[in-house]
């Protein structure tokens, strides 16, 4: 079902381990720092998709739209960040109800503006080239440069820039943050707009390699949300290896299975994993745990 | 001398729940303002609304300019300075991280640190650990050094000496003294010793307003903080 549009060979492996990466890491602004159960991820992504191949239709421009998508997705993500979701994050089910309405809702105009038949964006570089006996597509390598170009940068960003100190404070506790001098509102904002822009970016960098229709963004919806958990919600580092367990165990599994049942073996191990994890997570606490009396 | 910090006639509290009405005081420059009062008198709570992190009516100015409605973020810029009584770190951040924030646009960074670092040696030590791992007392002082590194106007201080040894005590108030002589100090403060040390004027929060005004040294010599304080 899910990613079944790629063909089975082991760069795919690779492939898909970073789709997998990339359509997480903007979840992990959004779900995995700011605290949103952001069921509008998805749709973040179908908007970056659906900008690149408009600007596609009218320019002739593929490039352009890809470079046009998370500016799009950015803009109608801080929208919905300042108009509705601000005042819910401290009220969890209801912004999770927010999040799936505007989903609903994103889904539906573009389905309205769009059709709901499937459309097709160029990839700005085809072709392919041989390497050891593999048939690699450049689009699939710069899909698989670009993540990785995206995460170091993203990395870097949270941990030395200004703005990523900020709003790591901002996340840890916002009220003491305001009381410091930080702008904690327009930090969340800027999260909110960040994350949005990435899932645009994912939206625009896969849309070449899959045929586009209203439901696009819901197939990266549930993963997306399985590695940035698995990863352990929160953790950068967490959510590339979970990403690339996940998809490069989806993509080994099509080699021997249909990728239907692939995808299920997923989510059992996904399954597994979440319920394994607290129990680590114990062990840990209790191991480290300090002599009576001191602890804080 | 006109005062730094003016407060008339403050309300304030948690949704339905009134804490504080009718609170008027005034803060000149060099000066330390004993706020007194039995837990859950809204002590705390007063310095939360004065910070502007909770709602309030009345009106607050800092250095004559009216702050009543800004948020948090805007009244820490326009030069007050708030440490808390608990919850006063990031989890995550490290030691040097929380300096670099408290100092952001007022001084450069390495002075701020080396500041830092002059008032509490341990904080220059530990630059690099993370700061929720830090002793109770340690996390007492690195939210001290943090407000007095940035020659704030206002400096609001919640309790900065519960549950800190007396020893590290004598430290402390030589340290914010020296730092405060040109701010306007709001202590809230259950130790009278420190109080008598550090402060001059005392108001004393009961059923949420001030019933009780005077300096520091009088209200003790008379036996009244004793006395309403049940100590
Ligand atoms: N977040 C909150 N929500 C609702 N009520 C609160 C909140 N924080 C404090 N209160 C209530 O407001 C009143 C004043 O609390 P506050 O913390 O200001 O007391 P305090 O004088 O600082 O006490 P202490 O000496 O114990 O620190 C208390 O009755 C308390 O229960
Ligand atoms: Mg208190």
């Amino acid at each position: 079902m899910i990613l079944g549009f790629l063909p089975v060979d082991s760069f795919n492996v690779i492939v898909l381990a970073a789709v997998f990466v990339l359509v997480a890491t903007g979840l992990h602004f959004t779900f995995g720092m700011l605290n949103v159960v952001n069921l509008v991820h998805g749709e973040l992504i179908l908007i970056g998709a659906y900008t690149t191949l408009q600007v596609q239709r009218t320019t002739g421009n593929v490039l352009l739209g890809m470079a046009l998508a998370p500016l799009a997705a950015g803009i109608v993500g801080v929208a919905m960040e300042r108009g509705v979701l601000r005042f819910l994050y401290d009220r969890p089910l209801d912004s999770l109800l927010a999040t799936f309405g505007l989903s609903v809702i994103i889904r539906q105009v573009v389905q309205f503006v769009f059709s709901p038949n499937p459309q097709i964006v160029r990839s700005p570089i085809g072709g392919s080239f041989l390497l050891g006996g593999f048939n690699i597509p450049w689009w699939r390598l710069i899909i698989v440069l670009v993540t990785s170009v995206l995460l170091v940068g993203v990395i870097q960003f949270l941990q030395r820039s200004r703005f990523g100190l900020h709003a790591r404070a901002t996340v840890a506790n916002p009220l003491l943050a305001e009381t410091m001098g930080i702008n904690s509102g327009a930090m969340r904002a800027g999260l909110f707009a960040l994350g949005s822009a990435i899932a645009g970016l994912a939206g625009a960098m896969l849309a070449p390699i899959s045929t586009l229709n209203p439901q696009f963004g819901l197939l990266f919806l549930v993963n997306s949300f399985l590695v940035v958990i698995i990863g352990g919600k929160g953790s950068l580092r967490g959510l590339v290896v979970a990403g690339i367990v996940l998809g490069g165990t989806l993509a080994a599994l099509q080699f021997v299975m249909s990728t239907v049942m692939a995808q299920i073996l997923i989510l059992a191990i996904a399954i597994i994993g979440v319920r394994v994890r607290p129990l680590l997570g114990l062990l840990r606490e209790w191991r480290g745990r300090r002599p009576l009396g001191s602890a804080v | 001398m006109t005062p730094l910090l003016e407060v008339d006639n403050l309300a304030t509290g948690y949704g339905q729940s009134k804490v504080l009405r009718g609170v008027s005081f005034s803060v000149k420059p060099g000066e330390v303002a004993c706020i007194m009062g039995r837990n859950g008198a809204g002590k705390t709570t007063l310095l939360r609304a004065l910070m502007g992190v909770l709602a309030k009516t009345g009106s607050v100015r800092l250095a004559g300019e009216d702050i009543t409605h800004w948020a948090g973020h805007r009244v820490n810029a326009a030069g007050m300075v708030w440490v808390p009584q608990e919850d006063s770190v990031f989890s995550g951040l490290t030691v040097r991280n929380h300096l670099t924030i408290a100092v952001h646009g007022r001084r450069e960074e390495e002075e701020g640190l080396e500041a830092a670092g002059a008032l509490f040696p341990v904080l220059g030590e530990r630059l690099e650990q993370e700061a929720q791992t830090l002793s109770g007392g340690e996390r007492k002082m690195l939210a001290l050094a943090q407000a007095l590194i940035v020659r704030p106007k206002v400096v609001l201080m919640d309790e900065p000496t519960e549950g800190v040894a007396p020893v590290v005590v004598e430290q402390l108030i030589p340290a914010i003294a020296a730092s405060t002589k040109e701010s306007a100090v709001v202590l809230v403060e259950q130790n009278i010793d420190t109080a008598l040390a550090l402060g001059q004027n005392a108001y004393l929060l009961e059923q949420g307003s001030i019933a009780v005004s005077g300096t520091v040294r009088d209200l003790h010599d008379r036996g009244v903080l004793e006395q309403r304080l049940a100590l």
